[in-house]
């Protein structure tokens, strides 16, 4: 989950997270409910949740694609870069 | 504010019938602009936004943290004039300078205008107003920093206080033109799945640039440097209806921390860090003089380099700066990326004590390495296409510049537009069949049955642009990456969805690959290499000004792209020339 919602400290009501997410990737359908994440592989990683919560309920957290990132960059460049000269 | 289920309609059956003088596509920068462009000129508009609410959605949701502006305020170089003889050399000699001109003459009223919406221009740290730097290789120092942070907000509460329809989590994924005249647009909810006519006069398209086209270090396609749910739909919705793009062999890339694609990079090495290599030498002098204050583009065609030599891993090295700078530097660190921090934070990285692995990121289809260069819907200096009555701008458009672009360009496309419309006949209210067939194939993903969803045919279209369009081009590889993108478009009818968030990003798909089509074919053309980074042939690879001086367009020509090109009239060491190429290629829309 690139997001954890404090369920116990998240405001009854609020819905800012779900409305501030660019990418409609929370949802909070009602009240009663916490806020869901429902399109985790969707998340951009931009923090606008975590930054606006009121309480502070939201953390983004990087997965290991991210934080243990060993991609060469030959893998992000063109066949003819990677053809031998 | 009220809660999504207070707002919700239930689900209906029925389409929505809107009538409209302006229809705003997007509500971000450009299209929160638009809209009170166009309700000031006393236009009826209607604005539609993918995103939750249009005083936060887009790229500048979170924050921004500077405006590019001539102020003149007494120096030499703080005038339009001056700045545009700098203009062929800013975007080597790939500019339109009659849309560039009415840019850089909005942007002193706009910095006035936005400041009437209650935007602040102080600086956070110097406490001084219109407090300037130079940047992005500008002949002048035209950065305002300020903090940005509610930049979005009241811009978006300004255009919602017009008393324009605003709907919000509502995608358009076609607008309709008749006669080559725009008629309107579909669009639906991403929610709860209403279908949307609306009946327009003019329609602007603000849609932002297009992100997931290729592939990313963490390979989460969703991890890009720009907003990943901007996506090009103005660019495809456009060009499938008959307007032009141009600059698409342009691309855009940045430096980043290995793992996470964002922007940021650049404050460091601003900020006096270094580049270095496994052996720890400062590499970039060997690929730029001005070593790390070089462009963008030149960074990241360094760090590349140097890998592809063999003397990677690269670091960004922070550990000699004076305390007061590093904790400047962590402190700014997440001001348009809040999860910046925390990114650094969980990785263990602490650029006091030690340096940190950077990486490049994925392509972008927007400013091309430098402003007034960007890839999208070319536009004339009115922010008019070859479509009557489609304008478009910000990054969707050939004239971004960032907020300032997209304010400035925004605004008077909104005036344009509303000038259009209020000439313009009433539009014929379109015929219940059509509308249906319209909305069956807008729908139609819905019903699809199997599994080809669209993130395998965008990880397709990754793979293609990657491996052959991508970052090093030579011709046989692009033409044979034209070939599978072709292909491709034939298996967009497959992709399934299972609810209407998954129909915006089949139709979000289905832009990424027409984006990255344009992109392929306006290479193939620019049999040189140039602009800083922007377009690198491997079997062209110097600058070739016999060549090159010149804006590649495409246009749809039946079921493919037909490229064709526009001399610009300058050279990139010009600093005399005004010549106005939007006025020469782009005329077709006037009556
Ligand atoms: C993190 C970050 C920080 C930045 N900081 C700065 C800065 O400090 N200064 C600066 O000058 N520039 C900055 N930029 C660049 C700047 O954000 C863009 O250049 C600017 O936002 C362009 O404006 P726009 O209106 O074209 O696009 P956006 O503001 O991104 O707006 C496009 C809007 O269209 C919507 N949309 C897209 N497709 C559809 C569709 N089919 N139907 C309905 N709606 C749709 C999107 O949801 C979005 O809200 C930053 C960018 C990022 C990502
Ligand atoms: S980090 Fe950004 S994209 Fe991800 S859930 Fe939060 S607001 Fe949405
Ligand atoms: S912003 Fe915070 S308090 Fe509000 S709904 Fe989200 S998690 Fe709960």
């Amino acid at each position: 989950m690139p997001i954890l919602i404090d369920e116990k400290t998240c405001l009854s009501g609020c819905t800012i997270c779900d409305f501030f997410c660019p990418g409609d990737i929370i949802w909070r359908e009602s009240r009663e409910e916490p806020p869901e994440v429902k399109y985790p592989d969707e998340c951009w990683y931009c923090g606008a949740c975590e930054d606006h919560c009121p309480v502070d309920a939201v953390k983004v957290v990087f997965p290991p694609e991210m934080l243990d990132c060993q991609t060469p960059v030959e893998t992000l460049m063109g066949l003819p870069a990677r053809r031998p000269a | 504010m009220k809660s999504p289920a207070a707002r919700l309609r239930p689900p209906s059956e029925k389409t929505q019938i809107i009538e409209t003088d302006v229809l705003v596509v997007g509500g971000g920068v450009a299209g929160c602009l638009a809209v009170l462009g166009a309700a000031e000129a006393g236009a009826r508009v209607t604005v539609c936004e993918k995103g939750g609410i249009i005083e936060r959605s887009g790229s500048v949701a979170a924050g921004v943290d500077h405006f590019f502006s001539v102020l003149e305020e007494g120096p030499e170089w703080d005038t339009p004039e001056y700045l545009l003889r700098h203009v062929p050399r800013l975007t080597d000699g790939i500019a339109d300078m009659g849309t560039t001109a009415r840019l850089l003459h909005g942007l002193k009223p706009m910095v006035h205008y936005l400041e009437k919406l209650g935007v602040d221009f102080t600086d956070p740290e110097t406490g001084r107003k219109y407090y300037r730097h130079r940047s992005f290789g500008m002949p002048g120092e035209y950065t305002i920093n300020f903090d940005g942070r509610d930049f979005k907000h009241l811009i978006g509460r300004a255009a919602r206080n017009t008393g324009a329809l605003v709907l919000e989590r509502v995608m358009v994924p076609e607008i309709l033109v008749e006669d080559g005249r725009v008629r309107g647009a579909a669009a639906f909810h991403i929610r709860h799945g209403t279908f949307y006519f609306i009946l327009a006069r003019a329609v602007v398209m603000a849609t932002g640039e297009t992100n997931r086209m290729s592939r990313n270090a963490s390979g989460l396609p969703f991890d890009s440097w720009h907003t990943p749910y901007n996506t090009g739909d103005g660019q495809a919705m456009s060009l499938r209806r008959g307007a032009r793009l141009a600059n698409m062999e342009f691309y855009d890339c940045t430096l980043c921390p290995k793992g996470y694609s964002t922007q940021g990079t650049n404050a460091f090495v601003g900020g006096g860090g270094h580049l270095i290599n496994r052996q720890g030498e400062r590499f970039m002098f060997r690929y730029h003089p001005d070593g790390e204050r070089a462009r963008r583009g030149d960074l990241v065609h360094g760090i590349v380099s140097e890998i592809m030599a063999g003397r990677g891993p690269i670091y960004c090295d922070c550990t000699h700066l004076p305390p007061e700078e590093i904790h400047r530097l962590k402190e700014t660190l997440g001001v348009d990326r809040p999860a910046m921090p925390a990114f650094f934070e969980q990785k263990g990285i602490d650029i006091g004590k030690a340096p940190f692995e950077v990486t490049v990121s994925e392509l972008s289809s927007r400013h091309g390495g430098t402003f007034f260069r960007s890839s999208g819907i070319l536009i004339d200096p009115g922010t008019g296409t070859n479509v009557e009555g489609l304008f478009a701008a910000g990054d969707c458009s050939t004239m971004g510049a960032g907020i300032s672009g997209a304010a400035v360009l925004g605004k008077v496309a909104g005036e344009e537009a509303a000038r259009h419309a209020l000439a313009a006949r009433k539009p014929r209210a379109l015929p219940e069949e059509e509308i249906a067939a319209l909305r069956g194939a807008i729908l139609s993903p819905l019903q699809n049955p199997g599994g080809y969803t669209h993130s395998r045919f965008e990880d397709e279209v990754r793979s293609v642009v990657t491996d052959y369009v991508g970052f090093y081009r030579d011709e046989p590889h692009m033409r044979e990456g034209l070939r599978r993108l072709r292909a491709l478009r034939a298996r967009e009818g497959e992709m399934t969805a299972r609810d209407h968030h998954g129909l915006m990003r089949v139709h979000e798909a289905r832009s990424i690959r027409a984006v990255a089509e344009a992109m392929a074919a306006s290479a193939i053309e620019r049999r040189e290499t140039r602009g800083g980074g922007a377009h690198a042939r491997a079997d062209y690879p110097a600058r070739d000004d016999a060549t090159g001086l010149k804006m590649i367009v495409v246009e749809l020509q039946g079921e493919d792209l037909r490229v064709s090109s526009v001399p610009t009239g300058l050279t990139p060491e010009d600093t005399r020339s005004t010549v106005s190429l939007g006025e020469a290629s782009a005329h077709a829309h006037t009556d």
